[in-house]
């Protein structure tokens, strides 16, 4: 087996603020190969932005990360400014949220992809990475590159742009892309389109990718392995198989019953399902106790009784369907009971 | 580009044009005809028809109009024989109380005015930007604190008492400064500087509020900018990503700069006033009050032709800051 191209052992990220540090990413670890694709799910505010960022270590002011980070063979919370600088955009490039605000306003397209192959090799012409920005964006669908090389973030459709973004991000063949919810702003057949384009280059490119969602639906058309984020922490990590249908987390089972898969999804009829479905407001780790996390808006706390709310759980070592893989859960219970009453 | 520019150019002239249009008309239309205040008393009625022909106040607006543009280009010749005047171009009239042209009278005046804005523009613009740039980086501190209340008060106190309280404090009470005249720089750059700190300090102190907002403002924004961790995420180093940010903050601060040229010829006027300097504010005063109706006119338009080219430059350099504006 080659080296992974991430590892992530123990991470925790922890805000400092008002004098009062909070951790907001506790314990996660994950190992991801070269030509995979790792969805982190999980409501907003779980944690899956800052997740991703730490392991650029791109983290807001005031945030911090402990653990392990390995990206293609370098140790990230150790490196240097210089190191780092090598790293980013080259090593391991970073696909927003939202393509509008991630773009410079003055700067066009071109000079945006032109600025990316410049800052890892100086010696290319202004002229020469131009010239390569207009044959990224043709790879990646845009249409009359020439024209659209020149033009402004703000000319550009949603789809396009987040074309355009993409191209940037994998113009000198990052081994890691970490898109964050690169489909979220985009409409339903969009979103299909960008997911397909992003498989795609990751075959010909052969690179792992971090995709980020709280869109179980985008999970299910585009992951191979599966992380279950729930208040900052792993409420279950394995194969998409297992996740979707031997859920061991009472928090996934519920997402997995409120949400079919995107290409299902799309025949009947493009309906948007949300992980709102589960009841209940998400907690964050600042507020959530010693217990699980997830304890107040668990059906089966009841049936597992007090050990929900005064200790959290550990991941444990799950079933799994596919050879020589690897499920894990943090849940108390070893085994969820039937779909209807873990639904209820 | 070039066709922004050249736009930006006709705009210009035209405004320039239609500006002096309803200045002449509004003046030379509705006021008292200024030969009367020149013909002396008595003044029978054959004396004040010579006066007014000579004066070339006997004419219609629109006529003033006409001669006035070509004046601009060619000069202007006034009576005949031995009580011809000629005003040189380009000229903006000539005033028959004072006898001289109002080219002259403004060529006086302008090293004033200019010191007084320019001066003021620069201050203005560094305490602003620099306090707006401080509060950003410490924001909650002490200077942010400060410049907020600063901004507050410059945004809230008209110019003249600002003046006054200078002029009271430091003239005054301190006599740190002087509280009048003017030296001109070429005389003693010092001393040009020392008479002049006093208004700078006034007419800056009004506009920087603006600029300690806007630059605060806008580079919180570009601090936390998405698009300037973007490219961090790209392998940008800290040097270069504040440059952006700097550029992030110039667009707005220069499209204000843009329209506070007007507010800076504004406040000189009274600055003038209140620090007794004979500058183009002063000069149009004078013209108001002995009815010299050249002098309310040329200043006016000398002014709105400042105004415009001011505004015409600012235009011009925005494209450098904003390359969107290159494709328009
Ligand atoms: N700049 C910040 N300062 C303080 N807390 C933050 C900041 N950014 C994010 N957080 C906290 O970190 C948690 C995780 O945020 P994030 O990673 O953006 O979630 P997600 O991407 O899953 O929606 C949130 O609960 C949020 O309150
Ligand atoms: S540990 Fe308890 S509260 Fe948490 S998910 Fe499992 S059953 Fe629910
Ligand atoms: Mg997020």
């Amino acid at each position: 087996m080659p080296d992974p191209v991430l590892q992530v052992e123990d991470l925790c990220v922890s805000f400092t603020g008002g004098g009062v540090t909070a951790d907001i990413v506790r314990d996660l670890s994950v190992t991801l190969y070269g030509g995979r694709t790792l969805a982190v799910v999980g409501e907003s505010g779980s944690g899956k932005t800052i997740t991703g960022r730490a392991i650029m270590r791109l983290l807001p002011r005031g945030a911090s990360a402990r653990g392990r980070i390995v990206v293609a063979g370098r140790e990230m919370l150790s490196a240097d400014e210089r190191e780092l600088r090598r790293a980013r955009g080259s090593d391991v490039a970073m696909v927003f949220q939202d393509s509008m605000s991630a773009l410079s306003p003055y700067l066009d397209i071109g000079a945006h992809i032109a600025q990316a192959i410049r800052l890892h090799n100086p010696s290319v012409t202004r002229r020469a990475a131009r010239a390569r920005a207009v044959e990224m964006l043709d790879r990646v669908g845009i249409p009359e590159p020439a024209d659209a090389v020149r033009r402004f973030p703000h000319e550009f459709s949603g789809g396009m742009r987040q074309r355009a973004v993409i191209a940037m991000a994998l113009v000198n063949r990052p081994a890691l892309l970490i898109a964050d919810e690169p489909t979220t702003a985009l409409d339903v057949t969009v979103q299909a389109q960008i997911l397909a384009l992003l498989r795609e280059l990751q075959r010909e490119y052969g690179m792992a990718m971090l995709l980020i969602s709280h869109d179980f639906g985008v999970v299910g058309s585009a992951a191979d392995e599966v992380l279950v984020m729930y208040a900052g922490r792993q409420a279950e990590y394995g194969s998409l198989r297992d996740i979707f249908d031997q859920p061991a987390h009472p928090y996934t089972a519920g997402l997995r019953a409120a949400t079919p898969r995107l290409d299902v999804r799309r025949e009947i009829g493009g309906e948007r399902t949300r992980l709102r479905a589960i009841p209940g407001a998400p907690t964050s780790l600042r507020d959530a106790g010693p217990g699980c996390a997830f304890a107040p808006r668990c059906g089966l706390a009841d049936q597992v009784g007090e050990r929900c709310v005064v200790e959290a759980p550990l991941p444990t070592v799950r079933p799994t369907s596919e050879v020589g893989g690897l499920h894990l859960a943090a849940c108390h219970l070893d085994r969820l009971p039937a779909p209807q009453e873990v639904a209820s | 580009m070039i066709v922004y520019v050249a736009r930006r150019m006709v705009t210009a002239v035209f405004m320039l044009l239609s500006i002096a249009f309803v200045t002449i008309c509004l003046f030379f239309g509705a006021s008292k005809d200024p030969a009367r205040a020149m013909c002396g008393k008595p003044c029978p009625p054959e004396t004040r028809a010579k006066v007014s022909a000579y004066m070339q106040t006997d004419q219609s607006a629109v006529w003033q109009y006409v001669e006035f543009v070509k004046g601009l280009f060619v000069g202007r010749t006034y009576g005949t024989g031995a009580q011809q005047v000629h005003c040189p171009a380009p000229c903006f009239g000539y005033s028959f109380p004072n006898r001289s042209d109002v080219t002259t009278l403004i060529a006086e005046r302008l090293p004033v005015t200019l010191s007084l804005a320019l001066g003021a523009a620069i201050l203005c613009l560094v305490v602003g930007i620099g306090l707006g740039a401080l509060s950003a980086i410490r924001k909650g501190g002490i200077v942010d604190r400060f410049s907020t209340g600063f901004a507050m008060f410059g945004l809230s106190v008209p110019t003249f008492l600002v003046g006054l309280l200078v002029l009271q404090v430091f003239g005054f009470m301190l006599n740190a400064l002087p509280y009048s005249g003017f030296v001109s720089f070429s005389e003693s750059p010092a001393d040009w500087a020392w008479h002049l700190i006093g208004p700078w300090m006034v007419l800056s102190f009004i506009l920087a509020a603006g600029y300690v907002r806007v630059t605060r403002t806008q580079l919180l924004n570009e601090l936390s900018a998405d698009h300037l961790v973007a490219m961090t995420a790209r392998g940008a180093s800290n040097r270069q990503v504040n440059r952006h940010a700097v550029r992030g903050v110039m667009v707005p601060v220069a499209a204000m700069f843009a329209l506070d040229v007007t507010a800076l010829l504004g406040g000189s006027v009274i600055a003038e006033k209140v620090f007794s300097l004979h500058g183009l504010g002063d000069l149009l005063l004078s013209g108001v009050n002995e009815s010299d109706l050249s002098i309310v006119v040329g200043v006016t338009l000398f002014s709105a032709f400042l105004i415009i080219v001011g505004n015409l430059v600012a235009d011009l350099l925005m494209p450098l800051l904003d390359p969107r504006i290159r494709r328009a």
